[in-house]
This record gives structure tokens, C-alpha cells and sequence, in this order.
């Protein structure tokens, strides 16, 4: 739905004009950026799974491992919240502006409930950000998640805004496609790290 | 205009062809100068590794010079014989392509290389420096380690000698033979392998004797097995090949390839002799800065001269 | 042109200043969205930090003239270098490219501007924040980062003062600031080259510079993140006592080496390919021919691209790699000779039976070819795993190195000033100076670097402030050479500048050249055609073969020249 075929193709006529739409251009160099920005974490998912496998210690002393049952409500909470968002989304394509706000605000709430458990599953841990490579990898991967997951909500606090801006979606809804586009990488993301972190820890 | 075609595609004529052929004897005649001439620009070979080393780089040296004098001379004779007059504004023959030669300058480097690596497989195979490496979490996990039986595990062959542990710190060697015997430059003895632990206890550093062609890094909590075999008696340079900090340069000490005889002595010899620091030049270097008024930028302080029983010799000549 | 003529309103806006007209150089200093504006921007800092870096490398050459460390402290000695290659590399070099991306892409592809104008500005103005914060580090208690541009840890975090802000602190905030500057560049060329082609521009008459640009930045925005995150760890370690590379929490060193190298070897890439591009357009304008097997040339470039992602660890051959792990990597990096060589033959054919103008642009292009040839076959010696284990962070590598990065990608870059100058300032330069540059720079050049690779092979480690006094001769020669590399740097300044403010003025295509960025004025107007963009009939290059690059070619020629 974004990338117009990058393919080979010496028909004059496939080659693309300046004068096609900027709202294209935003798309297309969105999705470059996501693309990119999921190396970040791929890397990231990588060094973790490194230290996990070889590391010649992994637990701190005294720690036992991590609760899963509320980590697990949190999950259902933020994966669910990209049906939401998507259903926001089919609202505005069909010009429901009231409906699309109330999803729309729904997504942000229930972004801002799982940012909320991380904070109090992060104040009830035993370990610290410098109790070793544990520590270390727990916090920086749900940490720079969190970050993701926060600049999520701000941006569609922004998007909301700007629904209020008469005439906002004449020109098309790109900012709303590219911020529910981010919303689900963010997801997406945060159910390779459950698993990573907290379903995986038998080692 | 029309003839170009033929010129570039068509048959060669006989002319063209003898003056290919004497050209690319020329650079042949002069890639195996090269290539012969190669082995003076590394040190004396002193380990078993070293000649197949050095004649790996050889046979590199003798294609390379070939390539490049193949590519070099065929520009030189454009910019001999291709120059446009001044004041000529035509364009030059219109080729765009040649298949069958697009073809063979890919095909062509392709199996050369694979070659060399191929060849490159059975040299790496055949010299078996590299052990294995076992993860720990610090310095004291390494030595105890190192010290435990766990050399009975990892098997020392017959008609071998170690395993000596080597330990890196910022900025001094120290090496610990079987028998306890502690020195801050190495012995080894002639034509044995020689196995060793590797062990550095703060930051990275190489353990790199270019007379040998042999490098390996040291790793903080990882400790690593190497092995050798000394072919010549001498004294060689041993350097610190990965950057480790302030003052890594002068991180270097002597390698001492001795008969087994000789070497045994030594042992014996340095079994008696008192544990003194050994001679330190970052300590000398760091002191003379220190009584300078401290200038210069950061630097962590060297670590204390390991307590040894043979210390290096500065003074010392080493061959190469 | 005098100053009672009037002027064509388009020529007001270009990006320089119009002899006469309302002065317009404050643009320079502003956050404007033009591209060719940023791209003179990005080019005149990044030659200012060349200056800078060049400063550091000839204080560098000074210790090294005598075996002892006698001229600075080594714990100087360290910050120097490692502030050398820094500043060479983010800098320098990938700005300045950047600069050439945002000079080239559009005019070439015949876009008015980048697909992202605004976003362009910002990406240009985290270079001089960056920039300035590197410098910073010279202030700071404890000097700058003395770990290398490599910055391993241990080594790198040990942090000998204990302060918060330090050196490697700064470093690691510039270096990461310079990623996010380069990831913003890099969604804006490729988006740009995607969506904003001129008319019948397929891809397969896509200018060779764009390709390799294209090839150059898809490598940036999947190696980038790596090193991103590699920083990041780096940084938790150095500052809030985490335990990803420290050995004590079971964290481990060998993993940052993974993920700087999977990114910085990829780097090289990044660099190289866009020269591959200027040799591509330029060597078809001065030997008058079309470029040899052009389509195998624009692919080549992805050729490189895919491989250049798998292989890294041939920067870790001693490092404990597993031998069947280094075998693989051998492979890999070898494989990488077959695209760069398809692409070294062509160029040699497209010499071939030509009509060589030997301008001083040309005269780089041949140079860099010639040290490329050299460079390439160091590379394979290194590639081969026997004899990288003997070389490897030796001399012998930096000898390598700077024969691809000196002498053939800024010979490169060279190249591309005196090519395109004339083209974006209106002025043309001076041949004499520039042919005076490049025998400095050729002499200079060899004298510095080919002594290294013997050093090297001798034994000789790199990085190291004091040496045996066995390699006391090619140091000599090293520290000669790169004082020469100094003094060639007055020709070419003296030429650049003389040049814009009062060199003769350029018509819209005095090197005869066939490219769309040719059909327009010099300089060109802001928005390169505007609404009149030019339909492409046919591939670039076609010197000789007498077709019309675009549709009505004439009516754009006496456009230009009108301007």
C-alpha cells in the first residue's frame, strides 16, 4: 500500500513525475525509516540472545526470574490496541470523524495502560540496571520499547489535534496511515521482546 | 566510425596478437620478480607457520603485480596513444559493451579468488594455531582456571611443550611456565609446539610476534588456547597488537627461541633466581610524566611490574 | 554579464552569491531548504574539518618522524588519532558526500528539490552540532577519546578521571548524532531517487552517481541502527554501570566488535560507492565515450551493497573467530573483488580508443583509478586469512586504508569539485592550480602511504606512538609524504576561492557533457527545471552515439545559455 514498485522497469511511462503527491513521498520515506529503525531492535534482539545463550552467568544473585501473569495482560492490552487503531483508521477513510477520534483516543489509552504496568512492574523489581548483564539487557530493551511506545501516543495526541483542524483530511490522511503504521511496528516489536524476555527463561 | 567493430570483436590480427603476447609475457616475467622479491620486505621466518605465510603472500604478490600491471599499462597506453589534440572536439569510438568480455572479467577474478581462499582453507587447516576458548567472568575465574587441571582436558600432545599462561595487563607481559617459573619475556624452546593460555586481565590486547606471522587477540573474560612451533634460535619481538590505551607502544618484550637443551637450563636457572618486579617502560614512561607535572590527557596509571623471576633486558638486540 | 543587465529572476535564487545582484550569501548561514544551498553547505564545513582532520594527521606525522615519543605524551598521541579518523570519517568525508547527493540527485534526476526539503535542513544542521561537540571534547578535563575511532571496550569505558562528561562520552554523542544526521539523509536520497524521476527516467537510465548513491544509502539505513545500538550499549557501560561489554556481569567485548564492524565495514561502502559513481560520469565525459557495459556497472553496485552486509568479521580474524567462521568470511570478503573489478574493467574500456581530455578533474579520476587497483589487491591479501592474521592491525592495513580512503575516495571527491564546480558556482577554475593540486596530492600521496604497507608487513603495529627503530626509515618517508599531502592543500584552496569570487564565468556546459544537471543554467536556478522538466529518451553517456538525451534537447540548451 506504500512503496510504489521499486522494480527495474525502462517503460518511460512507469517512471514516476514530480508531479505526483507529496503525501506519496511522506509515506514511502515513513516506511524507509521503519524499516530501518527495526534493525535497531533486531540488533538489539540479537545481543540479546548472545548474552542468553553464552554468558557465563545470566539471573543476578537472588533473583529468581520475572512474574509473567501481569507482563501477559499488559501484552493482550497493547496488541489489541492495534485492531483499535485500525479500526480509527477505516473510520476516517469513510469520513467519520467522531468515531475515528473516540478509537482513536481509545488506542491512546490503552498505550498509555500498558506504559502505566511497565512503570509499576519496573518499581517492584528486584535488580537494578546495574545488577549485571540481566539487568542491563531488561532494562535498555523494555526501556527503548517504552520510549517507542510513549512517542506512539504522543503522536497520535498530535494527529487528534490535528483532527480538530478544519478541512485536516482533504488532502488525505497520511499522518494518521504513517502514526497507526508506527503503532503496529511498535507492537509487533513488543511481542518479539515478550517472548524473548519473559516466555524464554529457562535458559 | 564503422570499422570498430570489427576492431574490438572481430579477429585479432597477428600483429595485434604478438604485441598482447610479449606484453603479458613481460608482466608475467615481472610478477614473478615481484613475487620473489616479496619475501624480503617480511622478518626472517622463524616458525612453522611463517613459510607457508610467507609464500601464501607471495603468490598473492605475483597475481597482484600481474593484475596491476595489466590494468596500469593498458591506461598508460590510452593516455600515450588516446589523448585528444587540443582543440579536437570529436567524441571516441561509440562501443557501449562487450558481452563475451563482460563475461570473462566476471568469471575470470571469480575463480582466482575462490583459489586463493581455497588454497588460503588448506594453509589456515594446516598450521592449527587456534584452540578453543572458554568464557569467564573475570580475571580470577581465568587464572584459577588456567591453573586447575583443566589442561588434561584440553589434551597437551606428545612431543609438545606448555601450556605456558600469558598474561596481558596495561602495559606489561607476564609469562608462567609449567614448572611456576615467572618471566616478563618469553622462552620457548626449538621445534617444539608450544601451547599457551591466553589471558589479558583489563582491556584487549594482541599477542603478536611478526617474526612467527603469528597474532591473537586476548580477550578480558575469555580464556583462549594457542600453539606454535619456533623454527629458528633468536631473539624476536613480541608486541602488543590491539590498542589497549596510555601507553600500549611501549607494551613490547622479547621472545627468546632456544635449542630444548639450552631452554631447559633456563628453566632450571630462572627456578633459583629471587621474584623481583620485572623491567616496566609504561612505569618508567608514566613516573617521567608524573615527575613532568602530570601533563598530557587522560590515562588509567600502569598496572604494578609483575613480581617475576627473569625480567626482560632492555638493552637486549632482537633480531627482527 | 554586467551589472546593467537584468537579471533572470531564477539566477537571483541560485545558491550563490550573483556578482551585482542583492547579496544572498546570508542563505548560507540560515536553515534554508534548498538543496543545493545545503549541499554547499555540507561541502565548504566538511572541508573545513578536511583542514582540521589534516591538522591532526600532520601533528600525528610529527611524532612518528623519530622512533621515541618525543613530541607529544602518547596518552596525546592517542586522543590525536583517534580524533583524526573521527573527524576524516564523520566529519568529513560522509558530510561531504552528502553534500555531492544533495548537489547531484536532483538536477540529475530533474527534481526541483529533495523529497523532504525541511527534513534535508535538519539532517544538515546536526552536522555542525555534532561537529562542535567533537571539538568540545578537546576542552574537557582528560582531552578527548583516546580508544580509537574503533572505541572498543574494555578499554573505552575505563574512564581514567571518573567524570560524567568526558571525552568518550562526547564522542559517543557526536557519533551518534552523525548517525541520526545520516539516517535522516538517507530516507530523504533514496526517497527522492524512488519517487521524483524526471519523465522516462527508468531506472535503467538512471545516472550511475544516483545508483551508487541509492546503493550507498540503502547500506546506511541497515548498518546504521547496528552501530546505533551498538553506541547506546557503549553508552549505558561508560555511564550508568551497566554490564553489556564488561566481563564481570557476564556481559562481553566481542560483541560490540560485531556490531561496530557490521556497520563501519559496510562504511568503506558507503564511501567508495558514490566515487564509483563520479568515476562513472566522469570518465565517459573525458575520454568521449559511452561507459563500458553500463547496466553491469548499476548493478555491481547492489552486487556490493548485499555483499558488503556479510563481511564483517574479517575485521576479527585474531580476535578468537572460530575457523570455520573465518573461512566463511574470507569467502565473502573475497567475493566482494568480482562486482569491484567488473567496475574497475569498465572503466579501463571506456578509456579505451577514447579521446582522453586531460583536465585536472580527469587527471583524479585517473589517479584514484590507479591507486583503487592498488588498494583492491592489498584488500585481497587482507581478505585471506594466513595473512591477515600476520598484517592484521598492523601498518600495513593503515597503508590499505588510507590508499581507499585518501587516495582513491577523496582523489574521487577531488574529481567531482572540479568537475561540477563550475556547474554550481557559475565560475570556472583554474586549470594550472589544479594540475599543480594533483601532482601534490599524487606524489604526496604515494610517498605517505606505500611505506606504510612495508612497515606494516615488517611488523610494525599500528596506533602506536613510539616504534623500533627498524621502521625509523619509512616513517621518515610516511611523515614527508603527508607533509607534501599539507602543502598541496594551498593550491587547491587558493583555487577554490579565487575561483568563486572572481574566476570566469561558466557556461551551462563546458566540459561538453551529456546529463540532464548539463541542460541547465550555471549555476542552476533554485528549482532546477520547474515545471518544464525535460522527458528522458534515452540512457545517460551516449557520447558519440548521437542521440538526443531528452525530448526537444534544443529548446533546453538555449534556455540555459539564456539564463
Amino acid at each position: 500500500m506504500t512503496l510504489s514498485s521499486p522494480l527495474p522497469a525502462d517503460d518511460p511511462a512507469a517512471a514516476s513525475g514530480s508531479q505526483q503527491g507529496h503525501a506519496n513521498h511522506t509515506l514511502t520515506g515513513f516506511v524507509i525509516f521503519l524499516l530501518s529503525e527495526s534493525v535497531i531492535f533486531l540488533a538489539l534482539f540479537a545481543g540479546y540472545i548472545v548474552f542468553k545463550m553464552s554468558s557465563p552467568v545470566w539471573l543476578p544473585a537472588g533473583v529468581e526470574g520475572l512474574e509473567i501473569r501481569d507482563p501477559l495482560l499488559n501484552t493482550v492490552v497493547l496488541v489489541s490496541s492495534s485492531g483499535v487503531a485500525w479500526l480509527a483508521e477505516r473510520c476516517l477513510k469513510r469520513q467519520k470523524l467522531v468515531s475515528f477520534r473516540l478509537w482513536w483516543l481509545l488506542t491512546m489509552a490503552m498505550g498509555s495502560f500498558f506504559v502505566y504496568g511497565q512503570a509499576v512492574e519496573w518499581l517492584h523489581l528486584g535488580f537494578g540496571l546495574g545488577d549485571g548483564i540481566f539487568g542491563s539487557t531488561f532494562y535498555v530493551l523494555t526501556g527503548f520499547h517504552g520510549l517507542h511506545v510513549i512517542t506512539g501516543i504522543l503522536l497520535m495526541g498530535l494527529m487528534l489535534q490535528r483532527s480538530f483542524r478544519p478541512g485536516n483530511y482533504d488532502k488525505g490522511e497520511t499522518g494518521v496511515v504513517a502514526v497507526s503504521l508506527f503503532w503496529h511496528f511498535v507492537d509487533v516489536i513488543w511481542i518479539v521482546l515478550f517472548v524473548l524476555i519473559y516466555v524464554w527463561q529457562r535458559s | 566510425m564503422t570499422n570498430l567493430s570489427a576492431a574490438s570483436a572481430g579477429p585479432l590480427r597477428p600483429r595485434t596478437l604478438g604485441l598482447v603476447a610479449i606484453a603479458l609475457l613481460l608482466d608475467g616475467v615481472a610478477s614473478l620478480r615481484m613475487a620473489d622479491w616479496s619475501h624480503q620486505w617480511l622478518p626472517l621466518p622463524a616458525s612453522a607457520a611463517a613459510p607457508y605465510v610467507d609464500d601464501l603472500f607471495a603468490l598473492e604478490t605475483g597475481i597482484g603485480t600481474f593484475i596491476f600491471l595489466g590494468c596500469v599499462s593498458v591506461i598508460g597506453w590510452t593516455l600515450l596513444f588516446n589523448r585528444a589534440p587540443k582543440y579536437d572536439m570529436d567524441d571516441g569510438d561509440p562501443i557501449e559493451g562487450n558481452l563475451r568480455l563482460e563475461i570473462t572479467w566476471t568469471i575470470l577474478p571469480l575463480v582466482i579468488v575462490m583459489l586463493i581462499a581455497w588454497h588460503a582453507i588448506r594453509v589456515s587447516d594446516t598450521l592449527a594455531t587456534l584452540g578453543g576458548k572458554v568464557r569467564v567472568t573475570g580475571t580470577a575465574e581465568a587464572m584459577a582456571l588456567a591453573n586447575s587441571g583443566a589442561e588434561s582436558s584440553r589434551s597437551v600432545a606428545a612431543g609438545s611443550f606448555g601450556p605456558i599462561e600469558v598474561i596481558g595487563r596495561q602495559w606489561s607481559w607476564e609469562f608462567v611456565y609449567p614448572n611456576g617459573v615467572r618471566s616478563t619475556e618469553l622462552h620457548l624452546p626449538l621445534n617444539l609446539r608450544s601451547s599457551f593460555h591466553l589471558i589479558a586481565t583489563d582491556v584487549i590486547h594482541g599477542f603478536f610476534i611478526p617474526a612467527f606471522r603469528l597474532k591473537q587477540d586476548m580477550i578480558p573474560g575469555s580464556v583462549i588456547d594457542y600453539s606454535l612451533i619456533p623454527t629458528r634460535v633468536g631473539r624476536y619481538r613480541l608486541r602488543d597488537s590491539m590498542f589497549s590505551g596510555g601507553y600500549f607502544s611501549s607494551n613490547q618484550t622479547d621472545v627468546v627461541v632456544e635449542s630444548e637443551a639450552d631452554f631447559q637450563h633456563w628453566l632450571e636457572q630462572a627456578a633459583r633466581q629471587p621474584l623481583k618486579p620485572g623491567y616496566n617502560e609504561a612505569r618508567r614512561l608514566y613516573e617521567k610524566r608524573l615527575a613532568e607535572g602530570d601533563r598530557g590527557w587522560a590515562t588509567v596509571p600502569p598496572a604494578p611490574p609483575p613480581l617475576v623471576h627473569v625480567s626482560t633486558n632492555p638493552a637486549a638486540v632482537h633480531v627482527s | 554579464m554586467s551589472s546593467s543587465v537584468s537579471f533572470d529572476p531564477r539566477v537571483l535564487k541560485t545558491p550563490q552569491p550573483v556578482p551585482g545582484a542583492p547579496d544572498n550569501w546570508k542563505r548560507f548561514f540560515s536553515f534554508n531548504t534548498d538543496a543545493k544551498v545545503i549541499g554547499i553547505q555540507y561541502i565548504a564545513t566538511a572541508l573545513f574539518y578536511l583542514l582540521v582532520g589534516g591538522v591532526l594527521a600532520m601533528i600525528m606525522r610529527g611524532e612518528l618522524i623519530t622512533p621515541a615519543a618525543d613530541l607529544v605524551d602518547p596518552s596525546v598521541y592517542n586522543g590525536l588519532y583517534t580524533m583524526h579518523g573521527t573527524v576524516m570519517l564523520f566529519l568529513f568525508l560522509f558530510p561531504i558526500l552528502n553534500g555531492f547527493n544533495n548537489l547531484l540527485i536532483p538536477p540529475m534526476i530533474g527534481a526541483p528539490d529533495m523529497a523532504f526539503p525541511r527534513l534535508n535542513a535538519a539532517a544538515f544542521w546536526l552536522f555542525p552540532v555534532f561537529g562542535v561537540i567533537l571539538m568540545a571534547s578537546f576542552l574537557v578535563p582528560g582531552g578527548p577519546s583516546g580508544s580509537g575511532w574503533w572505541a572498543y571496550p574494555p578499554q573505552s569505558i575505563q574512564n581514567p578521571l571518573g567524570h560524567f562528561i568526558n571525552g568518550q562520552f562526547l564522542w559517543i554523542l557526536a557519533v551518534a548524532l552523525s548517525g541520526i544526521s545520516s539516517i535522516m539523509g538517507a530516507i530523504n536520497f533514496v526517497t527522492t531517487i524512488i519517487r521524483m524521476r524526471a519523465p522516462g527516467m527508468g531506472w535503467f537510465r538512471l545516472p550511475i552517481f544516483c545508483w551508487t548513491a541509492m546503493a550507498a544509502q540503502t547500506i546506511q539505513l541497515v548498518g546504521l541502527p547496528v552501530l546505533t545500538a551498538g553506541a547506546v550499549l557503549l553508552l549505558f557501560d561508560l555511564s550508568f554501570g551497566t554490564s553489556f561489554y564488561r566481563p564481570e556481569g557476564g556481559g562481553d567485548p566481542m560483541l560490540y566488535q560485531h556490531f561496530f564492524w557490521f556497520y563501519s565495514h559496510p562504511a568503506v561502502y558507503v564511501m567508495v560507492l558514490p566515487v564509483f559513481g563520479i568515476f562513472s560520469e566522469l570518465f565517459p565525459v573525458y575520454a568521449r565515450k559511452p561507459l563500458f557495459g553500463y547496466k553491469v556497472v548499476a548493478i555491481a553496485s547492489f552486487g556490493i551493497t548485499v555483499l558488503s552486509l556479510i563481511v564483517w568479521v574479517h575485521h576479527m580474524f585474531y580476535s578468537g573467530t572460530p575457523q570455520w567462521m573465518r573461512n566463511l568470511f574470507m569467502v565473502t570478503t573475497m567475493l566482494i573483488a568480482v562486482p569491484t573489478g567488473i567496475k574497475v574493467f569498465a572503466w579501463i574500456a571506456t578509456l579505451w580508443r577514447g579521446k582522453l581530455r586531460l583536465t585536472t578533474a580527469m587527471l583524479f579520476c585517473l589517479g584514484g583509478l590507479v591507486n583503487f587497483i592498488f588498494a583492491g589487491i592489498t584488500g585481497v591479501m587482507l581478505a585471506t586469512v594466513p595473512v591477515d592474521i600476520h598484517v592484521g592491525n598492523t601498518y600495513f592495513v593503515v597503508g590499505h586504508f588510507h590508499t581507499v580512503i585518501f587516495s582513491t575516495i577523496t582523489f574521487g571527491i577531488y574529481a567531482g569539485i572540479y568537475h561540477w564546480f563550475p556547474k554550481f558556482t557559475g565560475r570556472m577554475t583554474y586549470e594550472g592550480l589544479g594540475k599543480l593540486h594533483f601532482g601534490l596530492t599524487f606524489v604526496g600521496a604515494q610517498l605517505n602511504f606505500i611505506p606504510m604497507h612495508w612497515a606494516g608487513l615488517m611488523g610494525m603495529p599500528r596506533r602506536v606512538a613510539s616504534y623500533d627503530p627498524e621502521f625509523a626509515f619509512a616513517n621518515v618517508l610516511a611523515s614527508l609524504g603527508a607533509f607534501l599531502l599539507g602543502v598541496a592543500m594551498i593550491p587547491f584552496i587558493l583555487n577554490i576561492v579565487s575561483s568563486w569570487a572572481r574566476g570566469p564565468k561558466a557556461p551551462p556546459n563546458p566540459w561538453q557533457a551529456i546529463g540532464l544537471e548539463w541542460l541547465l543554467p550555471s549555476p542552476p536556478p533554485a528549482e532546477n527545471f520547474e515545471d518544464d522538466v525535460p522527458t528522458v529518451i534515452s540512457g545517460p553517456y551516449g557520447y558519440g552515439l548521437g542521440k538526443p538525451l531528452v525530448e526537444n534537447e534544443a529548446h533546453y540548451v538555449a534556455r540555459a545559455l539564456e539564463a
